[in-house]
């Protein structure tokens, strides 16, 4: 066929594949990091029986995963049962398509390789059309398990992310406003150089001290929170209280699928963190120059930047305890949805005097 | 490029299939959900039209359509709870009385 | 030529799916096939040059409107209520009638339908929707934000409560053995578009 551009068509293939394998190999590395950090945390050894401090506790997880008896309750919706693992899948892996996580760079035939698998103009809003699509799988879940505490537990996860999904939304459009378009490479272009601040110290220009968009910050990682289930809102899964809410009766790897989906989610939104808030693939107080060293040096910043940011979501989950439900939810309306959309107008304000 | 009509008749299939719904069956949630199947098969003719004439008037009337559609679920569905509440059925036939 | 193979195959996912909805018995799988019926409405308008409402239709209808539904579903457990049977009359004269009144509509449009192409790229992103929305519709636009607050207070006073605006509930018979709801004061959930 004419006219198909087959380097062109290389290039995306070999994005996807760089992309997916980060993906899925985030989950055994999050694994081993959120057991070793808990155990720090909690002054404790944490596994170390499995290979040098317990590295390969991730191979001895799947193992399990993949020998244990794969059930289905009696009175359960087959096919809905079925499928509801899958659904969590789909905002994980399909809204990290859209995000850039390296510098733009010219290759030797002259071409631009853009480290961005699917660079449309309307980018955030790819993310949070596919972000509204996990609460099907929590949903589902909780309602084929033919269980009243899974759909309890699913129930209330899926309340809570609708709720938080808003903030989240409202928060982003503060950063949107500000870069003037859709896009999250304009985002990241935006956030590149720097500036000085009362005259002293000289600071990135990223979004994160930005003197209108400090608020935003916070409203969008606590929602980030919240959006994926985890500690302080981990109410989906409660432990001590829906047993272990919507994913009670799955097992083997239906269960697996669940798990797998909660940490790349967490990746997902600790990536969308880093570019709104924290600059992308931005290096601090240096500009990269456009050949391939600037673009490893742009992937290691990008990949630093994502790794503190699910160190933090480790951190918070051993530390901070979990938010009674009704709290939660008024959490959300009355407190983080004021103050993004007060964020939006201050940002409004600041454009239109010209500060931004 | 994809003719236009073609777009249109798609959009009369999927209205038809709502209209086929909303008078067959019973249950109030379903006719609900056919009503909202012969929205979107409006808002298909919508951006039909609009990209025919490269006017961006059927874009917004279909942003405001969902709006409006949004607005006209949530009332509608807490119209039909109080309906389950006082009927303990989901049959539109029974809320056949003008009092309650 | 590939553009043809994506219409058909989704055109026909959204026929099919919105056929499951009319005629399956539960619910619950007529609810999740109307989504992926809006799914494959999203790609079409992906195809008819407009991506942002695409990605809109599945924010507001895919994302946020079906949840609603699967919501009032699940939560009145409404898949152990059998529907009736409809009756026989009614049943034959709905598809009979239906089936004359769409063969008319798809008759009329493949014969007077506009058949020309349109000629060159329609700009549709979401800078020159948003100018036309802020200039030529603004009054819509309040009017709908209006309308949306009218129908968040509706909601809330039919859903009965008591005490949920400081007023007695509409509906005066409300119990509350027939929801799936917790017990304890939890505030109102609502899904606000």
């Amino acid at each position: 066929m004419h006219g198909i551009d087959w380097v062109d068509v290389g290039l995306s293939v070999l994005k996807i594949a760089i992309v997916l394998g980060a993906m899925l190999n985030v989950t055994p590395i999050m694994v081993w990091v959120e057991r070793r950090g808990s155990a720090l945390i909690q002054d404790r050894p944490g596994p170390n029986r499995v290979g040098p401090f317990g590295l390969f506790q991730s191979f001895a997880d799947a193992f399990k995963f993949v020998l244990k008896e794969d059930m289905l309750p009696a009175k359960a919706n087959k096919i809905l049962y079925t499928i509801a693992p899958m659904f969590g899948l789909i905002p994980a892996l399909t809204t990290i398509a859209v995000v850039p996580w390296g510098r733009p760079f010219a290759l030797p035939g002259g071409r631009l390789f853009e480290p961005i698998i699917a660079n449309v103009n309307i980018g955030i809003l790819l993310i949070f059309a596919l972000a509204s699509m996990g609460v099907y799988g929590i949903v589902m879940a909780g309602w084929a398990s033919a269980n009243k505490y899974s759909l309890f537990g699913g129930i209330r996860a899926s309340a809570q992310m609708i709720s938080y999904e808003l903030a989240l939304t409202l928060a982003a459009v503060s950063v949107l406003l500000a870069a003037g378009s859709l896009s999250l490479t304009d985002v990241v272009w935006r956030q590149t150089g720097s500036f000085v601040l009362f005259n002293v110290i000289k600071l990135p220009a990223w979004n994160i001290f930005s003197p209108s968009m400090w608020m935003a910050f916070i409203v969008f990682f606590v929602s980030g929170f919240a959006e994926t289930n985890r500690m302080p809102f981990d109410f989906a899964e409660a432990d001590a209280e829906l047993v272990a809410g919507y994913h009670t009766e799955y097992s083997s790897m239906k269960f697996a699928l669940f798990f797998m989906s909660e940490y790349m989610a967490m990746a997902t939104m600790s990536a969308l963190v880093t570019t709104l808030f924290l600059g992308g693939w931005d290096i601090p107080w240096y500009t990269e120059p456009a050949t391939w060293i600037g673009f490893a040096l742009s992937v290691l910043s990008f990949v630093t930047k994502v790794s503190i940011i699910l160190f933090i979501f480790v951190w918070v989950r051993w530390t901070i305890p979990r938010l009674k439900y009704d709290l939660l939810m008024k959490l959300g309306w009355k407190v983080f949805l004021p103050m993004a959309v007060v964020n939006v107008v201050i940002v409004a304000l600041f454009i239109a005097r010209g500060w931004l | 490029m994809i003719p236009t009509h073609w777009f249109l008749i798609l959009s009369a299939i999927l209205f038809t299939i709502g209209v086929c719904g909303v008078l067959t069956r019973k249950n109030g949630i379903t006719i609900f959900m056919c009503i909202e199947l012969m929205v979107n098969a409006v808002n298909l003719t919508f951006v039909a039209y609009a990209r025919q004439f490269h006017q961006l008037h059927g874009l917004l009337f279909v942003f405001f359509v969902m709006a409006i559609a949004a607005a006209e679920a949530a009332v509608g569905l807490a119209i039909f709870i109080s309906l389950f509440h006082h009927r303990h059925t989901i049959d539109v036939d029974e809320a056949n009385l003008m009092r309650w | 030529m590939i553009t043809f193979a994506i219409f058909f195959f989704f055109a026909a996912i959204a026929v099919i799916f919105a056929a499951t909805v009319v005629l399956h018995r539960n619910p619950v799988v007529g609810a999740l096939s109307l989504v992926a019926s809006f799914f494959a409405l999203a790609v079409m308008y992906v195809l008819l040059e407009a991506p942002f409402l695409a990605a809109l239709q599945v924010i507001v209808y895919a994302g946020a409107i079906m949840v609603l539904f699967l919501f009032v579903i699940m939560l009145l457990n409404l898949q152990h209520q059998e529907e009736p049977r409809t009756r026989p009359v009614q049943q034959f004269l709905g598809y009979t009638s239906s089936a004359a009144f769409g063969l008319a509509l798809i008759y009329y449009l493949a014969k007077f339908g506009v058949t020309q192409l349109p000629d060159g790229p329609f700009v549709s992103d979401a800078r020159t929707v948003g100018i036309r929305m802020f200039e030529a519709y603004i009054f819509p636009f309040e009017m709908v934000s209006i309308l949306l607050l009218a129908a968040i207070v509706g909601a809330l006073l039919l859903s009965g409560r008591t005490g949920a605006m400081g007023v007695a509930p509409l509906s005066s018979s409300t119990t509350t053995e027939n929801l799936a709801a917790p017990h304890d004061e939890t505030p109102h959930i609502e899904v606000a578009p």
